[in-house]
């Protein structure tokens, strides 16, 4: 499949928040501020959204004009970032208008709104091999001349349900960290190819750079970026049973950027 | 430009409040037949609206041995199991690597979440409460071993699982894709709804003047999905296309004047390469809430045009309540049922005419006719709208 070309990629990672080494079991994101009434009640987790999208207009020297319209798709994934909207009002602790907020589908609303995205969306629930079948999504969007652009934004937060997760250490592998990404891909020139087995055995030991679960796959990219790869990327990932891996060529994109 | 790879429909099973198997819930819809209830498997005596569309006991397989007791992925394994009959699925020769699950959920497993807050300490409550636990379960269930992925594109959910299981079929990474939608009925839907207060006391009355709201229902809904050219036998239909597009409005109603609803049914006949001068019939998404009736049949009549007024434009959520992740997949079930049978489905309890509300409903009872190329939509939370395009077998 013709692959897409990075126009920007905007990531936010709780490690980066904490002392290198931390052996703390959830390294966490700050709740970011936003001015205005409006998200006086939203969630962090789409506060979170709103902050990776401008880390990525950042990374892209571009302004939210570049993305607003009906010509660019949103794909949104997660594992679990709904978890502590779901357990807050469970617990009674929020009101009519958090119920609003249980919903995944509510992470890229609050995107579309603020950035007045009006597209072709999609929202996958899964770990890091949901996140490379949205690239490979966001591509086949582009080359079908369904979208101009598309962001594939990817949220992930535990703190609020760190009892839980507590209880499942022993299925988790290193400390979670939390994280937000979103990037921002054009039509491009290279090759896009997802190869997904399942029946995969559990993996050992620690993950590289900790527990993203969805947002594993951004995370490395950023890093591949930062690294100045220069060869085609390969990225992968597991998930209940589940090995995925996405070979890309051609990820760089000649606009502007830091990604570019 | 290459035509595109045709997806057939081959089979569909359901579990539904109104008939635990296709043919049931068919015979429902055409009499009329309503599947709200009070609500029984869960307390609700401290909520205002207490009835919706219940399924009272899962009936359809007496052992559910390896099937956790987990509400979601029993709908789901149900439907499934009527899906294997009605498809012969077991039978076919497949390669399980090159079969896949791809389900849409509003809600997932989150009655395994409220029962993990409650104490519940056992492992599998967690795994079982991510949204794509019940998907996983069902996989396992089936034996299929190729891509599993849940899409939860709140109340369009079931279009969307539609549309990116044919996409896996089009790009040659399954031969045979089990696709469709679920949701539970639980406290945590009722209590939000409830908290909402966009449920009614009354009957679901889809357009109607009198409506004053929606009642929630539980279900399972799948399909078989194949490449046209790998089927060799009788097939319900083909799905043609899809779109989508946000609202990006607000987080929980939608944009009053159904722009975003107009650009996916726009979006979904070009995917189909149709117009509108060829849509036959409208699977509306009907919730008989008072906004959503008004904005759907404005967005209609701007999609379609003259044509608007010129089909029959349906709603099946008077039978069933609002099923959620399940409601679209078993509207496009409905269109392709109709066009086989030659029957549409009237809406259930839509007596009064709304002058805002001004196209042809099918009123009263079900109507003889035989569609050819059907549209379904879709609305949901987060300003999700979805549009199938359907074409008869």
């Amino acid at each position: 499949m013709p692959a897409p070309a990075i126009r920007a990629l905007g990531v936010l990672s709780g490690q980066a928040r904490t002392a290198a080494g931390s052996p703390a079991p959830i390294l966490p994101l700050d709740r970011p501020h936003r001015p205005g009434d409006r998200f006086r009640r939203t969630t962090r987790e789409c506060l979170l959204a709103l902050a990776a999208v401008d880390a990525m207009l950042e990374d892209g020297n571009a302004g939210g004009e570049a993305i607003a319209g009906e010509r660019t798709a949103l794909l949104y994934v997660t594992a679990a970032a709904y978890g502590a909207s779901n357990q807050e009002f469970i617990e009674r602790r929020g009101g009519v208008v958090h119920f609003a907020y249980t919903a995944p589908a509510v992470v890229p609303a609050e995107v579309a709104i603020e950035f007045g995205l009006t597209g072709a969306y999609g929202i996958l629930i899964g770990g890091a091999p949901a996140t490379l079948r949205a690239i490979e999504q966001a591509a086949r969007l582009l080359d079908s001349g369904r979208c101009d652009r598309a962001l594939v934004l990817a949220v992930e937060i535990f703190e609020e349900c760190a009892d839980l997760y507590a209880r499942h250490r022993r299925l988790l592998r290193g400390p979670m960290v939390e994280t937000a990404a979103c990037l921002w891909l054009e039509r491009g020139e290279g090759e896009l190819h997802l190869q997904s087995v399942r029946g995969a055995r559990p993996a050992r030991g620690s993950a590289r750079g900790g527990e993203r679960f969805a947002a594993g796959p951004l995370a490395d990219l950023r890093e591949c970026l930062d690294r100045g790869a220069a060869g085609p990327v390969e990225l992968s990932g597991r998930w209940r049973g589940e090995d995925a891996r996405l070979r890309w060529s051609g990820v760089r994109s000649h606009a502007r950027g830091s990604a570019a | 430009m290459a035509t595109p790879e045709r997806v057939a429909l081959v089979a569909a099973g359901v579990v539904t409040p109104i008939g635990q198997d296709l043919e049931a819930f068919w015979s429902a819809l055409v009499t009329g037949a309503s599947g709200i209830s009070q609500i029984e498997r869960v307390p609700v005596a401290d909520l205002r609206v207490q009835r919706g569309g219940e399924v009272k006991k899962v009936g359809r397989i007496k052992d559910w041995r390896g099937v956790p007791d987990c509400r979601a992925t029993r709908l789901l394994v149900a439907a499934a199991d009527d899906l294997c009959t009605q498809s012969g699925l077991r039978a076919l020769p497949l390669d399980p690597a090159r079969v896949a699950v791809v389900v849409g959920t509003a809600l997932g497993g989150v009655e395994e979440g409220e029962k993990a807050l409650a104490g519940d300490r056992s492992r599998r409550r967690l795994r079982d409460a991510l949204y794509d636990g019940p998907g996983a379960r069902l996989a396992g269930w089936l034996g299929a071993r190729g891509p599993v992925i849940t899409v939860s594109t709140a109340c369009a959910s079931g279009a969307t699982a539609l549309a990116v299981g044919a996409d896996l079929l089009r790009s040659g990474q399954a031969d045979a894709v089990v696709a469709g939608g679920y949701d539970a009925l639980c406290r945590f839907v009722l209590r939000g709804f409830d908290a909402l207060r966009s449920m009614t006391r009354d009957e679901v009355r889809p357009f109607d003047r009198r409506r004053s709201g929606l009642l929630l229902g539980e279900a399972g809904a799948l399909a078989l999905l194949m490449r046209e050219r790998d089927v060799a036998g009788p097939r319900l239909g083909t799905v043609l296309g899809y779109g989508s597009a946000s609202d990006g409005f607000h987080i929980a109603a939608p944009e009053p004047e159904g722009r975003g609803l107009e650009r996916a049914i726009t979006a979904a006949l070009a995917d189909a390469g149709v117009s509108a001068r060829d849509i036959d019939l409208v699977s509306a998404h009907g919730t008989a809430t008072p906004l959503n009736d008004r904005i759907e049949t404005a967005a209609l009549r701007r999609a379609l045009g003259p044509r608007a007024y010129q089909v029959p434009v349906n709603s099946i959520k008077g039978n069933l309540g609002h099923t959620m992740g399940a409601a679209a997949a078993l509207e496009a079930f409905m269109c392709l049922l109709a066009a086989q049978r030659g029957l549409i489905p009237p809406t259930l309890n839509l007596e009064e005419p709304d002058p805002e509300c001004d196209l042809d409903y099918v009123p009263g009872r079900a109507r003889a006719a035989r569609p050819r190329l059907m549209l379904s939509t879709s609305m949901g939370f987060g300003g999700c709208n979805g549009a199938l395009v359907l074409e008869a077998a």
